[in-house]
This record gives C-alpha cells, sequence and structure tokens, in this order.
C-alpha cells in the first residue's frame, strides 16, 4: 500500500513537471508598473460590458480596455526567444493596456506547442502571438483559437492558417545571405572549391529547413559541393562532435542553422585550428564571443525584438478593431561580423 | 544428561489475517537430530526462520546455549553457529560454488577479494564432505541435487554447530539421500546440533533422535523416537488416526482410454508404449533422472517428440503445443507448481480460469465474471481448497492448496487424461490424502489418471498397474498385487550397460 | 596454433568473455566497413576524436552497466548530464571558480543518486518508476537553475576548466579520453575484486539468496546509483567543458544509449551477469555508428533503422545464447 501511495505521488510530481514543462514567464524586468492590469481581465473581453470594466480599470495608467496577449515561441532555450519577449515587453511597456504572458515548451515539439495553444485559449488570450514549430501540425489547435475569438498574429515562423498578420524572418534568404556570405569569404581567399558541411537542427522545424534550402541556392553553379546534412537537435555538443567530422573530412566552411548549431561549429573550428569559414544563424553570448575570436565569421542575426515590439502594437491594433497597413513583414537578418561587437 | 543448546519459549508470531505460532515451545538439544514435523501451515518455517533471525518475533524468548538473545537478524544468527538450509533453495545461479558459499562473509585482503583462498576453502569444505563438485563451477550449471549439497556446504562453512534443514532430500535421489545421511552423522559426530524437517517419514527413522510436532501454530508434543511410531506420529500431526494411509479403491478395468506407442524425444525418453484404460492409475516409478518428467512433457506437447503416436479413445491426436494437449482433453499438473503450474502472482480464480478462458468468455472474448466466480467457487469447494478469498495471489497459497488450484483448474474442463507429476511433493499429510481421493474420483469417474512418483509408499499404496523407468527408456510394469519394494528398485536402476 | 587454442579458451573461460568476444568481432568489421566506405574515418585526426566521443558514452555505460547488474535500471541517467550541465555552467557565469562549481554540481547529482538508491531499495519502487520521477525532476532542475535559458558563456576564467575535461592532451591523448579510462580502471576494480561488486552480481543473480546471506540490499543499490549519478555528472561537466556554456537539454536520451552500449556488451537487462569490459565495447559500437554513419554519409533517417537493429541484434543473440542456462527464480 505504501508503495503504491508513493508511486502516485511521484506520477503526479512527474505529470505536474511536465505541463510545467509548457512554463510560462511574465514579463518581469523593469517597467512592472506600467504593465499591472487589473483582475478583471475576462470581464474585459465583453466590450458589451466596457463600463464596467472601466470602473474597475481606475486603478491602471490607462482608462482603456486591456488585451490578454500570450507569446508562444518554440522553446525558451535559445536567447533568441528571449529577445523577441523582449520586444513585446517594450511593446507592452509603451501600451500600457496589455496583460502579457509569454509561454513555450520546454523543447521544440509539435504536440507540446499545442498544448501551449489550448492552454492560452483556456486561460482567457485576447491574442496570441506565435512561432509556430512545424506549419501544420498546430492547425487545428488554431482553428479552435479562432473560433474562440482569439486572434494570430505569427512571430518568427508562420503556420499555414490564416493569421491577422506575420512577423518573420524571410527564412530562406536569410539562408542565401549566409551561404552568399561565405561565398564571398571563400573567394576573396582565392578558394574556389570544396567541400562545405550543414550543421541542422532536424528534419521537421520549417524555418530552418528554409534556412538550409537558401543557403544551398546561394552555393548553385559554384564548384563547391555540400555535404550530406547532418542534424544536431540544437544541442550544442552534438553540433561540435558533427562539425568536427565534417573539419576531418576537409570541409572548407560550416554552416550553423541556429544558435545551438553555430556554437557547435564555432568550437569545433576554434579547436581545429584550421582555416574553416563558419557562418552561423542567431546570436547569443558564446556566439559573440565566437566572432570576436575569429572562429566564426559572421551569424546571420535576425531581428526578433522587431518581430516581438510590431506583433504586440499589431495585436492591439486588430483587437482595438483598427485596419492593418501591412500584414506580411519580413524583419530581415543583419549580417554581424567582428566589427559589429 | 545433554543440555539445551536452543531455546524458544512461547514464541508468538502474527501476520495479517493469521496466527502463525501461538506461544510455541521448542528445544533442541545438543548434539542431537531432530525431526520437526508438521503439516504445511503448521508454522514449521516459520519458527526457523524467527531462529535464523530472517523473521523477527512478536514475544517470546530466544536463548542460545542458556543466554538469552535479542534483536536476531541474519549477521547473528550466522555468528552464534546457526545455519539454515531452505526447501526452496536459495543460490546465486550466475555465481560460482566458492562465491555462493562465501556470500555476505566475503574474505578481503584491504579491501580486495582473496578468490584463491576462498576457493581453497570452499574446496576443503567440499572435500570434508565428500562432494565431488569444483568450486569454480557456476552453480547455474549443476543440477538441483548438486545445488542443494552445495547449500549444505555453504551452512557447514560457516562453523554451524546448529544446523536446520528443510525438506532437504526432496530433490535428492535415493543415492544422495545416503550421501546426506552419512554428512549428517558425520556432522553429529562433530557436535552439530541438527533440526531436521521433512515430510518424508519415512527416511526419519534413519537419522532421528527425537521428534517434535507442530500443529496449526501450536505446540503438540515431542519424544524420543525411538519410543514411537509412523502412525503415531501421524495421528499427532494431523489430529486423528489415520487407518490407511493410502486410499486405494478397487474398479472395474474399462476400455482403452489412452495409448501411447513408440514415443521418442531425445535421450530421456525412449520407444515408450503405454496404454491406460478405464478404471485405474498408472504410477510411473523410477530414479530422479530417469525421464519421467520428459515424458509427462512430450506427452504434453512441451517438449517437441521426434516420432511417437497418441491415440485417445481410439483416435489418434496431433499433439505439438500443449493447446492441442489441452483441447484432445490432456491435461497435466507439472512437476514444478510455483513455476510451471500456477502463475504466482495471479489470483487463485485467474489461474483457475486461464486454460479454461474458451469456457468463461464470450464469443466476442469478454470474461463473464458470474461464469469465472462459478468455475471458481465449485472448484474451491469441490477439492477444499483454503482460502482467504478467491482473489488472493496463488503464491500464497501453502503447497498443498496450491497443488489443488494446479488440478482444479483442469478438472473444470472435462479432461479425459488427467497426467500428475509429483502431485503430493512438499504437502502435509491431511492433503496428501485428498488429493489421492481426488485422483480415485477421477478414475472412478472413467477418467484416465497416470502419476509420476518418487515416493515409494505412494506409488505402491495408489497405482494399479506401476511402470517403473530408467534412463529414458520404459524398464519394467507390474500390477499392483505383485509389487515389492525390491523389485521395483530394481527395474528403476537398470541401466544400459556401456559396451566394453 | 594449439597455444592459440588453449589461450582462447582460457579467456573464454573468464566469465562473460563470450559475449564480448563476439562484440569486439562486430565492432572491428564496422570499423574495417566504415574505412572502406571512407578512408577519412580512418584518419588520425577523426580517431582522435572519435575516441573522444566514446568516452562519454563509456562514462555512462559504466553507471548504467552498475545499475543494470542488479537487475535494476537508471532512467535519470540523461536529465542528471543535463542538470549537471547547467549548474556548473550557471554557476561559472556568475562568477564561481570553476573547480568549485564542479564541487557543487558533484554534490548534487550524488543527492539524486541517493534518492534513486532509496526509492527503489528503501520504498521498494520498481526502479523504471523511481528513475523515471527523478529523471523528470533532475530535467525540471536543469532548467529552473538558470531561469529557464541556456547559460552564457562560461568565460575566459573557464579555459583551464575546458582544456582539462575536453580539449586538452595529455601525452598526446584528449583528457576526456584519459579520464574515461581511469574511471573505467577504477569501477572495473570496483566490481571484479571487491565485496561491493560481489553483492552487486549476487543481488542481480537472487535477491532473495543475498538477503538471507547478510547481503545489505540497501546498502548495495543506493552504491550502484551513485556510482550512476556520478558517471552522469561526469558527463554533464564534459558536455559543459565541450560547448563552453550549459544547455538545457544535454543529456536527452542518454540513458537508453547507456542501456544500448550496457547490452551490446553482454551486460543483462535482468541482472547477475555482464563484464565492465563488454561495455567499453558496447559504448565503441555506438560511438563507431554516430561517427562512422556521418563519415559515410548515410541520411539521419537510416542512421536511427541501423542502430535499432543492431541493438534489437545483439540482444536477441544475448538471449538466444543464454537460454536455458541459467534458470532464474521467479522473483
Amino acid at each position: 500500500m505504501k508503495k503504491k501511495v508513493i508511486s502516485m505521488i511521484l506520477c503526479m510530481a512527474m505529470t505536474g513537471a511536465m505541463l510545467a514543462g509548457c512554463g510560462s514567464n511574465n514579463g518581469d524586468s523593469g517597467n512592472t508598473a506600467a504593465t499591472q492590469v487589473p483582475e478583471a481581465t475576462e470581464a474585459a473581453r465583453e466590450t458589451e460590458t466596457a463600463k464596467d470594466t472601466e470602473a474597475i480599470a481606475e486603478e491602471t495608467d490607462n482608462a482603456g480596455e486591456s488585451y490578454t496577449v500570450f507569446l508562444i515561441t518554440m522553446d525558451q532555450m535559445d536567447q533568441y526567444w528571449k529577445n523577441i519577449d523582449n520586444g513585446c515587453l517594450e511593446a507592452v511597456a509603451e501600451l500600457g493596456n496589455i496583460d502579457y504572458k509569454w509561454s513555450a515548451p520546454d523543447v521544440k515539439d509539435d504536440a507540446k506547442q499545442i498544448e501551449c495553444i489550448n492552454n492560452a485559449v483556456a486561460g482567457g488570450a485576447d491574442a496570441i502571438l506565435l512561432a509556430a514549430n512545424g506549419p501544420d501540425a498546430v492547425t487545428v489547435a488554431l482553428e479552435e483559437a479562432t473560433a474562440a475569438g482569439v486572434k494570430i498574429i505569427y512571430v518568427d515562423s508562420a503556420a499555414n492558417y490564416p493569421g491577422e498578420a506575420t512577423f518573420t524572418t524571410d527564412n530562406k534568404a536569410a539562408g542565401k545571405t549566409a551561404g552568399e556570405t561565405m561565398l564571398e569569404e571563400l573567394e576573396s581567399k582565392g578558394i574556389t572549391s570544396g567541400n562545405i558541411g550543414i550543421v541542422n537542427v532536424n528534419a521537421a522545424t520549417a524555418s530552418c529547413v528554409a534556412r538550409e534550402e537558401g543557403f544551398r541556392e546561394a552555393f548553385e553553379g559554384t564548384d563547391f559541393e555540400i555535404m550530406e546534412t547532418q542534424y544536431g537537435e540544437g544541442d550544442a555538443a552534438k553540433s561540435k562532435d558533427i562539425a568536427s567530422a565534417y573539419i576531418t573530412q576537409g570541409v572548407v566552411g560550416i554552416f550553423g542553422a541556429n544558435e545551438g548549431s553555430s556554437v557547435g561549429a564555432g568550437n569545433a573550428i576554434q579547436e581545429s585550428g584550421d582555416d574553416i569559414v563558419g557562418v552561423g544563424f542567431d546570436t547569443s553570448d558564446t556566439i559573440s564571443e565566437l566572432i570576436k575570436g575569429g572562429y566564426i565569421l559572421a551569424t546571420m542575426a535576425q531581428n526578433p525584438d522587431i518581430m516581438g515590439k510590431e506583433g504586440i502594437f499589431t495585436a492591439e491594433k486588430v483587437l482595438k478593431g483598427e485596419a492593418l497597413t501591412e500584414i506580411d513583414v519580413d524583419t530581415g537578418v543583419s549580417v554581424l561580423m567582428a566589427g559589429d561587437f | 544428561m545433554k543440555k539445551n543448546i536452543v531455546d524458544l519459549e512461547y514464541i508468538i508470531k502474527e501476520f495479517p489475517g493469521v496466527k502463525a505460532l501461538d506461544n510455541v515451545q521448542f528445544h533442541l538439544k545438543q548434539g542431537e537430530v531432530l525431526a520437526f514435523l508438521g503439516e504445511n501451515g503448521a508454522g514449521k518455517s516459520t519458527l526457523m526462520k524467527i531462529l535464523s533471525g530472517v523473521y523477527t518475533k512478536d514475544s517470546g524468548t530466544i536463548k542460545i546455549d542458556g543466554q538469552v538473545i535479542e534483536n536476531m537478524s541474519p549477521t547473528k544468527a550466522q555468528e552464534l553457529g546457526i545455519a539454515i538450509i531452505h526447501q526452496e533453495l536459495n543460490m546465486c545461479s550466475h555465481l560460482t560454488v566458492a562465491e555462493n558459499i562465501f556470500l555476505g562473509r566475503e574474505i578481503t585482503k584491504s579491501g580486495v577479494l582473496s578468490a584463491r583462498e576462498m576457493n581453497r576453502t570452499a574446496a576443503e569444505v567440499l572435500g570434508r564432505l565428500k562432494i565431488n563438485i569444483s568450486p569454480e563451477t557456476i552453480v547455474g550449471s549443476l543440477p538441483v541435487s548438486k545445488q542443494q549439497m552445495v547449500e549444505i556446504a555453504k551452512a557447514l562453512s560457516t562453523d554451524a554447530r546448529i544446523l536446520i534443514m528443510d525438506e532437504p532430500t526432496s530433490a535428492l535421489t535415493s543415492a544422495e539421500i545416503e550421501e546426506l545421511f552419512r554428512i549428517i552423522h558425520q556432522l553429529k559426530s562433530e557436535g552439530c546440533s541438527i533440526v531436521y524437517i521433512s515430510h518424508r517419514l519415512e527416511e526419519l527413522q534413519h537419522i532421528a533422535d527425537r521428534v517434535i510436532i507442530l500443529r496449526d501454530g501450536q505446540y503438540v508434543t515431542d519424544m524420543e523416537y525411538s519410543k514411537t511410531n509412523l502412525d503415531e506420529i501421524v495421528s499427532y500431526m494431523v489430529g486423528r488416526e489415520i487407518t490407511e494411509k493410502f486410499p486405494h479403491i478397487e474398479c472395474k478395468k474399462g476400455k482403452k482410454i489412452l495409448e501411447i506407442r513408440d514415443l521418442n524425444a531425445g535421450h530421456m525418453v525412449r520407444d515408450i508404449n503405454l496404454e491406460l484404460y478405464e478404471g485405474e492409475i498408472i504410477g510411473i516409478a523410477g530414479l530422479m533422472g530417469a525421464g519421467r518428467t520428459e515424458t509427462t512433457r512430450a506427452i504434453f506437447g512441451v517438449d517437441p517428440k521426434e516420432s511417437g503416436e497418441i491415440i485417445l479413445d481410439g483416435k489418434e491426436v496431433r499433439i505439438k503445443k500443449p493447446e492441442d494437449a489441452i483441447r484432445a482433453g490432456i491435461v497435466l499438473a507439472p512437476e514444478d507448481r510455483q513455476k510451471d503450474g500456477l502463475c504466482t502472482k495471479l489470483s487463485v480464480a485467474d489461474n483457475i480460469a486461464l486454460p479454461n478462458l474458451d469456457i468463461v468468455c464470450n464469443k466476442l472474448g469478454v470474461v463473464n465474471m458470474k461464469k469465472q466466480d462459478k468455475m471458481t467457487s465449485e472448484t474451491v469447494s469441490n477439492l477444499k481448497i483454503r482460502l482467504a478469498g478467491d482473489y488472493v495471489d496463488a503464491g500464497s497459497l501453502s503447497g498443498g492448496n496450491q497443488q489443488k488450484v494446479v488440478v482444479g483448474k483442469w478438472l473444470a474442463r472435462n479432461s479425459r487424461v488427467v497426467i500428475f507429476d509429483e502431485p503430493t511433493r512438499g504437502i502435509d499429510v491431511a492433503a496428501k490424502v485428498e488429493i489421492y481421493n481426488l485422483m480415485n474420483e477421477l478414475k472412478k469417474n472413467g477418467i484416465g489418471v497416470m502419476f509420476v512418483s518418487s515416493e515409494m509408499p505412494e506409488i505402491m499404496g495408489i497405482s494399479d498397474r506401476i511402470v517403473i523407468m530408467c534412463d529414458g527408456r520404459i524398464t519394467g510394469e507390474l500390477d499392483r498385487e505383485e509389487a515389492e519394494q525390491d523389485q521395483i528398485l530394481k527395474y528403476a536402476t537398470q541401466f544400459e550397460k556401456k559396451i566394453s | 596454433m594449439e597455444v592459440s587454442k588453449k589461450g582462447i579458451k582460457k579467456i573464454l573461460a573468464i566469465r562473460g568473455m563470450g559475449q564480448v568476444l563476439t562484440v569486439t568481432v562486430g565492432l572491428i568489421m564496422l570499423c574495417i566497413v566504415f574505412g572502406i566506405l571512407n578512408p577519412a574515418f580512418f584518419s588520425g585526426r577523426n580517431i582522435g576524436n572519435l575516441l573522444r566521443q566514446i568516452a562519454p558514452i563509456l562514462l555512462i555505460g559504466i553507471g548504467q552497466s552498475y545499475v543494470l547488474i542488479t537487475g535494476n535500471i537508471d532512467l535519470s541517467i540523461g536529465s542528471v548530464v543535463g542538470m549537471s550541465c547547467m549548474i556548473s555552467a550557471t554557476l561559472m557565469t556568475k562568477g564561481v571558480n570553476p573547480w568549485a562549481a564542479v564541487l557543487i554540481t558533484l554534490i548534487a547529482s550524488l543527492v539524486v543518486g541517493f534518492i534513486n538508491g532509496h526509492l527503489v531499495a528503501t520504498c521498494q519502487l520498481p526502479p523504471f518508476i523511481a528513475t523515471l520521477g527523478t529523471m523528470t525532476i533532475a530535467r525540471g532542475i536543469a532548467q529552473i537553475v538558470n531561469g529557464n535559458y541556456n547559460t552564457d558563456s562560461i568565460g575566459e576564467g573557464a579555459k583551464r576548466f575546458r582544456d582539462f575535461f575536453y580539449y586538452g592532451k595529455t601525452l598526446g591523448v584528449y583528457n576526456t579520453i584519459l579520464i574515461a579510462i581511469v574511471i573505467w580502471l577504477i569501477f572495473n576494480f570496483l566490481l571484479s575484486k571487491t565485496r561491493t561488486g560481489r553483492h552487486i552480481y549476487a543481488i542481480g543473480s537472487n535477491v532473495e539468496a543475498a538477503k538471507l546471506s547478510g547481503v545489505s540490499i540497501v546498502g548495495t543499490t543506493v552504491k550502484v546509483y551513485l556510482v550512476s549519478a556520478f558517471c552522469s555528472f561526469l558527463v554533464g561537466i564534459i558536455t559543459c567543458a565541450t560547448a563552453g556554456m550549459g544547455t538545457m537539454d544535454a543529456g536527452n536520451s542518454y540513458e537508453m544509449y547507456a542501456v544500448a552500449a550496457s547490452v551490446i556488451g553482454g551486460v543483462s537487462t535482468l541482472g547477475g551477469q555482464g563484464i565492465l569490459l563488454g561495455t567499453v565495447i558496447g559504448a565503441s559500437i555506438w560511438g563507431v555508428l554516430q561517427n562512422g554513419l556521418q563519415f559515410a554519409g548515410a541520411p539521419v533517417a537510416i542512421r536511427n533503422i541501423v542502430i535499432g537493429i543492431i541493438v534489437v541484434v545483439s540482444v536477441l543473440l544475448d538471449v538466444v545464447v543464454r537460454t536455458g542456462k541459467f534458470k532464474k527464480k521467479s522473483k
């Protein structure tokens, strides 16, 4: 009996921990005063009861309606998502009428993201800023959300389902830029042929797949040969092993398709001491160090903060019923090199 | 006057739902062999587990050499020189003989195992007892009887002064039993005191000095062996006079039920030809390793056979797996109850229902609980199985009741031939009688009964015809009236001569 | 010819060597195949990398083997790797001296091992459930410890730490490999030549018999889980040194790789048999597969299938060869 009780407690703890894996972060840095919202956000949804809300909303700086907006990203590991969150927080601080929450699964996983979306809808979301992990996997959840009156805005990665607006990096174009940057560097060194290795995340995450497509496009028609892509799940250590193996096979350039892959590639290049051109994607503290050290030539820095900021602004506009000027925004990438740090 | 080396006084031990020991008295004198008797469930194993520190008593006193001992534990018991050899062998089959002997008290030099010394010492102990096994043999590769010898050697290597043997001879051949008795006499002469638990009452005359009897968790009596006889002992054990130990009934021999022709299945089953008629019980006698169990398994379809025909009621049946045999109506109650006969973790009801699911389930395969309950309660009452409830684990029953469940599940489906392999091994006297009566019932109802047994009196007492096997062949066949013990033994030892 | 026959017989007589020799042959064949498919596989640089990739698998394999031999399993290995990577990295990014961070991480990991051991032995929970629980909790700790983000770079101050555990070489051999060798020597000795090692086999073979012989079931079980946690801790530290930062999903699925390495090497999941020499070969086969398939240019989808097939085949071989030999008492 004692055995069974302890087993049950453990199972409940596990379930709890797993649900918590769909974690949430409330914006907590600085500007807390401006982001305080009244308790009755549920009531705020009913426009007919605007008067009641106004009365309750007296405590806030703004006398207007307040909206609940969720940011749902692919995971919360990479600093990239944190940057989107930062952008959102900036906008939320400016607007003052948003009840903002950031939620995401603990790993890139379609099923877990669907859970987060459902939880957000149940949690009273008026609008969701979504970075879809897979373009088709979450459509059903989005249908249900829309049916419940929730507005969808895409950041970073759109799903195959109509949203109000999209703020993404054109990943394919960014990938192509990465390829072109590498090509330029190689040619300036007088290298016109050789092997190139790609360290990607997995075959399912649409954004990374698009980046690789663009990268490969940049090399079409050249004498360079791109080897069979290897997947490191975005884990820096695994990616490093993969990159080291590429180096042993004599590559002249390595492309890391996301933050973790780039860290791994950079570490491998650093260890090898060889003159290999490394190009990465996204920024992080470690990546900037690798670039400063000269082990990574450049990284494609997306503009996640712009995505977040504009996303929130747009959400508010949509919820207020205003018309949008731009629906499909490419927030672009900057090519960051050593000199930029 | 020999003094008491072990005194257990007013021992009480309760388990949930049952009082296993109720103010039990037990005294063992220095240098004697004490036969410890009682039906299964009488409390013998429990009392010995308390003495050896495996269980803790609820109340009472343990005295060794007159000294009261508190907080008995396996380690403490070992220090006091108490060693117990369990009925269910407790060997680690992946380890060697020496490793098993020294388990828990390995010899080390500054933390490192002294394998050589342990092997040497183990060899010494084995040699002293004239047991021919190398200490470096992996225990799992030894036959059960040799494993038991290793258990004895292990107990002795701890310089045990008090040796408890629980059913030591159940898996031994008669030659090995003689060996064991020789060892017991040797140990006695060296000053060892031995508690000998056994159901094989006929053996006691060779070794027992005194007898102590428990019944239903209570002390009944103890006395000098020479001052009593088997009938008196048995009556103390069961609380009533048993006039006839083997309830044999006469039935008219009817038509042929089963014929086995030229059955061959490896070295252990060679050219077996048998005929079984209605109204008779065939007993299959022989020494261990004669191939009797293997024969039953070949008939039942467990082991593949090379050749042979099985003809049931005049029609040939093809038996390739147990399913075929069961469907034809031939069933087997196997030798190792716990391993092969029952799913010990399942309930009694589940066990009884298991081969009868075609009867208790509806067309869609859903179990009809009413039918299952009916089947269970019928079986339980017919066979007088003692249970706390229909849904207790089968593994928690006593040996005798377990055997009844094993047989019961076959009886629920009106089988045609029931084969028993060692049906009464490790079962108390009263339950044995119930099993014999069961077999007789089957015989009376025209169901074919075949049983394998290593207990000569049982074979002679219950069978109508006795078939003797040796080394895979049938070496003799006797009718009940003409059977003599030495004749049976002669057939059982008729090994093939090797070509010189 | 006579001499080598005797020699082989003597080696085969050592318990567990049968399976080890079989898989060693398999390993050699794999290497040859990969080498033929791509000679760069045999280059000095790759051999060094390969051995260094095998080292962490061997370490977690050692831990899992210890637990498997007692008839239990440790599913928390991967999470402790991640937890250990994150704790050490987070501390270092906050300015804690790397060695102090390592020490604190060690204590945290051993606590997990201690809990595992007692959940299984004292509370009598099935090891699958118990370690599934600690697996989730440890992964949760890995996520919480830096506020649910991967860490920043552990910085220049950690250079000696990174060299010691991953990038540095001693006597021409990567430190990681040497660490794995030393740990293997220690734990192999413990398992084969000490009383505790004997007890580990005994519990796996027949826990009742062991108990009745006075073997401390709780003590021994806790010890094996501590060993497993220690090995996971080491791999977490090595991962941190490799990446130069802490990643929350480090060690994902490692417990399964550890089981694979052990089982391929002849450690039985039923307990009671297997030797650590086998784990070396098992880990090597695993590492060679991961590495070699990349050199062979195999698409990733094939990789998982190949690895899965090899694990199934080696387990099948294990069962087929052993059928009928040691009939285990039903637990």
